[in-house]
């Protein structure tokens, strides 16, 4: 029991950056916009975050910090996305590019040095609970954050009307702005919450979960966010339940190192697989065999995707 | 290409980015001059640096050219590293069973590069066309599925004798290795592939009715049944074509530049060549010439360490600030205003 409670804890805690920027980037998508720069944004705000919260000594300035070069990058997409009409697919694209090395190149001095360390705070009496108060209420501040966040993302994007108008803006923006909907605005709104989130999550892993910095710190989390967001179908719940289960393919990858070195390497790469898996599985429900299969099944694997991901703003929205 | 008023754009175009690049680097506090007369010198500065120079072209040009075909037919070909890694998976396994000792064993590698590589063309393909899984997500998939059945070549069934570990398989055999000329081991054998590629495709391209029906694919692909042909089969060749031209790189890579299997065996020349073809924007010429100048920058880049104390990621920042200010520049169209309002004098 114990060795499952603190799998549990390690897991939960583990997961936090993985939650926080999956749930960046389903936001993102839902406004239409694929963020392909997740890889270059998590790994440079890594580096900013943790630069910052070493040289002011406060964790806090660094997350800040972190939050706001995301949603400087994000901005900076929204920018070529929306006024300049280029392809956001390519401009992600060469910002992950640029953004690794840039994070290569700046941190080169802070390789391996320790910053400043976040303490965990034990919520008073809920924390007394036997198994899930340590499970669940013995954390850092941003694990909390990160748990909060799942569900508050949820209620904007399903519950509220701004959430209703940026998942018009992924849908179908031509319809959205006949109905008078600001799709630009939308679709910049859902891109700069989700390129902070992604920042945030960089600064994460910088200064809590992948504590310190070195050359390629965070290399392919951001792909495999990508990933997850996908196997999460466009839902936050969804999305988290695959960033908890990537953390505990990491802890087993980790556990698995003392038996064999292979299933170790290749555990934390099976999102990929199943990301395929959930996208073939969402067409083959739409063909005439797919009627067959429980609604239960459906509706735990598949996902709306919006309907605009990844597509150019049609040129009558001026 | 050949498009006077085009060039001028382009050139214009050109001077502006390497300005950017100049006050980038000058912003990191660095001389651009020094860095690029040892970035020449480092790449081009001997024979033996030219041939090096050669190894790492030969990857990034014939990946750069697969992806022509895929972004002709309209398709975002992000699986292009996936690609390059199965097809040097292929040649290991001629490389590694009993062929690798004679001295057909290349040409048999090739094939079987050409073979996987397209295979793994084929899964992005059927996946689009099939299950409507958009490419970037199935590409990306397969990058890292690719990379995932490596690793576990490189611990489990082909480690090297007694440890298991991620530095790689053991050497080929030397007659397994890409067939060179001279005692600086000139690459003939893959000049020759390249050129004869390059020539290739742009026939291909530019005079047959497979080529006019890519670029439609790429432009439309709802209109394309207009014209009485299906686009999704079109979809598919692009991949099938372009997973055979990058298993031939990865064929390079395997037998060319490291003569065995390694993790990182497609040193990311797929990704760097999306880059390429995004600034070329498909033209043949172009992606020949700028992946030439890439391979020039990684080549050159890698002295840099020692001759200026730089750390060599400053090459990736230079090509990537390159492409995007390029992409940015085509959007703005400054160019034509520069060309209008200060160069109407040689414009007359």
């Amino acid at each position: 029991m114990i060795f499952f409670e603190n799998t549990l804890i390690t897991v939960i805690s583990l997961s936090t950056p993985l939650v926080i920027a999956v749930i960046g980037e389903t936001i993102s998508e839902k406004s239409g916009v694929i963020n392909l720069s997740a890889e270059g944004t998590i790994m440079i705000c890594a580096l900013f975050g943790f630069m910052f919260g070493y040289i002011t000594d406060i964790a806090i300035v660094g997350f800040l910090f972190a939050m706001l070069l995301g949603a400087g990058i994000a901005i900076f997409i929204s920018y070529c996305d929306i006024k300049l009409r280029m392809d956001q697919i390519a401009v992600g694209f060469v910002l992950t590019m640029l953004l690794t090395q840039l994070s290569n190149y700046i941190g080169q001095d802070y390789v391996r040095i320790n910053g400043p360390i976040i303490t965990k705070i034990q919520i008073p009496l809920l924390s007394k609970i036997p198994f899930l108060g340590n499970v669940l209420f013995n954390h850092s501040l941003i694990t909390y954050f990160s748990i909060l966040l799942i569900p508050s993302a949820w209620f904007f994007i399903n519950k509220t009307t701004l959430g209703l108008h940026i998942r018009s803006a992924g849908e179908n923006p031509l319809t959205a702005y006949s109905r008078g909907i600001d799709v630009k605005k939308m679709r910049f709104l859902g891109t700069l919450i989700g390129g902070s989130l992604l920042g945030l999550a960089g600064a994460t892993f910088s200064l809590y979960t992948k504590y310190g910095w070195s050359e390629g710190h965070t290399t392919n989390y951001g792909w495999i966010i990508l990933a997850i967001a996908i196997f999460g179908g466009w839902n936050p719940y969804r999305a988290a339940v695959g960033a908890y289960s990537f953390g505990l393919l990491q802890v087993l990858a980790i556990k698995a190192q003392s038996v064999t070195l292979a299933l170790s390497q290749i555990l934390p790469l099976l999102p990929f697989p199943m990301m395929i898996f959930v996208l073939i599985f969402i067409q083959y429900i739409n063909t005439k065999e797919g009627r067959y299969i429980p609604r239960v099944i459906i509706s735990l694997i598949v996902g709306n995707q919006p309907e605009a991901l990844g597509k150019k703003l049609p040129e009558e929205i001026k | 290409m050949f498009d006077l008023t085009n060039l001028k754009i382009n050139s214009v175009r050109l001077v502006l980015t390497l300005f950017i690049i100049f006050f980038t680097l000058i912003l990191f506090g660095i001389s651009p001059f020094e860095v690029f007369e040892s970035i020449i010198y480092g790449s081009l500065g001997s024979n033996s640096k030219l041939i090096r120079t050669l190894i790492v072209w030969a990857p990034i040009s014939l990946a750069s050219l697969a992806l022509i075909y895929t972004f002709s037919a309209g398709m975002w070909n992000i699986g292009i590293e996936g690609q390059i890694i199965m097809g040097a998976v292929g040649a290991t396994l001629i490389a590694r069973s009993f062929l690798g000792e004679y001295l057909i064993s290349p040409y048999i590698q090739i094939l079987f590069a050409i073979l996987f590589g397209s295979f793994w063309g084929l899964l992005s393909a059927l996946l689009k066309v099939k299950g409507n899984v958009h490419e970037i997500f199935s590409g990306l998939g397969l990058d890292f599925v690719a990379s995932g059945i490596v690793i576990f070549l490189i611990i489990g069934p082909w480690k090297r004798d007694g440890i298991a570990s991620t530095g790689g398989t053991d050497l080929f055999n030397k007659s397994s290795w890409v067939p060179t000329i001279g005692n600086d081991n000139f690459p003939l054998m893959l000049l020759l592939i390249i050129l004869f590629l390059y020539l290739l495709s742009l026939f291909v391209l530019k005079y047959t009715s497979l080529g006019i029906r890519l670029k439609a694919t790429g432009i439309n692909n709802l209109a394309t049944s207009r014209f009485y042909f299906k686009s999704d089969k079109y979809i598919i060749i692009s991949y099938l074509i372009a997973g055979s031209i990058a298993g031939i790189a990865g064929f390079s890579q395997a037998s060319g530049a490291y003569h065995k299997l390694v993790p990182s065996i497609s040193g990311g020349f797929g990704f760097l060549s999306i880059l390429i073809v995004l600034i070329s924007s498909r033209n043949i010429y172009f992606s020949f010439i700028l992946s030439f100048l890439f391979s020039i920058l990684i080549v050159g880049g890698s002295q840099l360490q020692i001759k200026l104390g730089l750390d060599n990621t400053i090459i990736g920042i230079i090509q990537a600030t390159f492409v995007l200010s390029w992409l940015i520049l085509q959007r703005i169209k400054i160019e034509t205003i520069i060309i209008n309002k200060f160069l109407g004098v040689f414009s007359r």
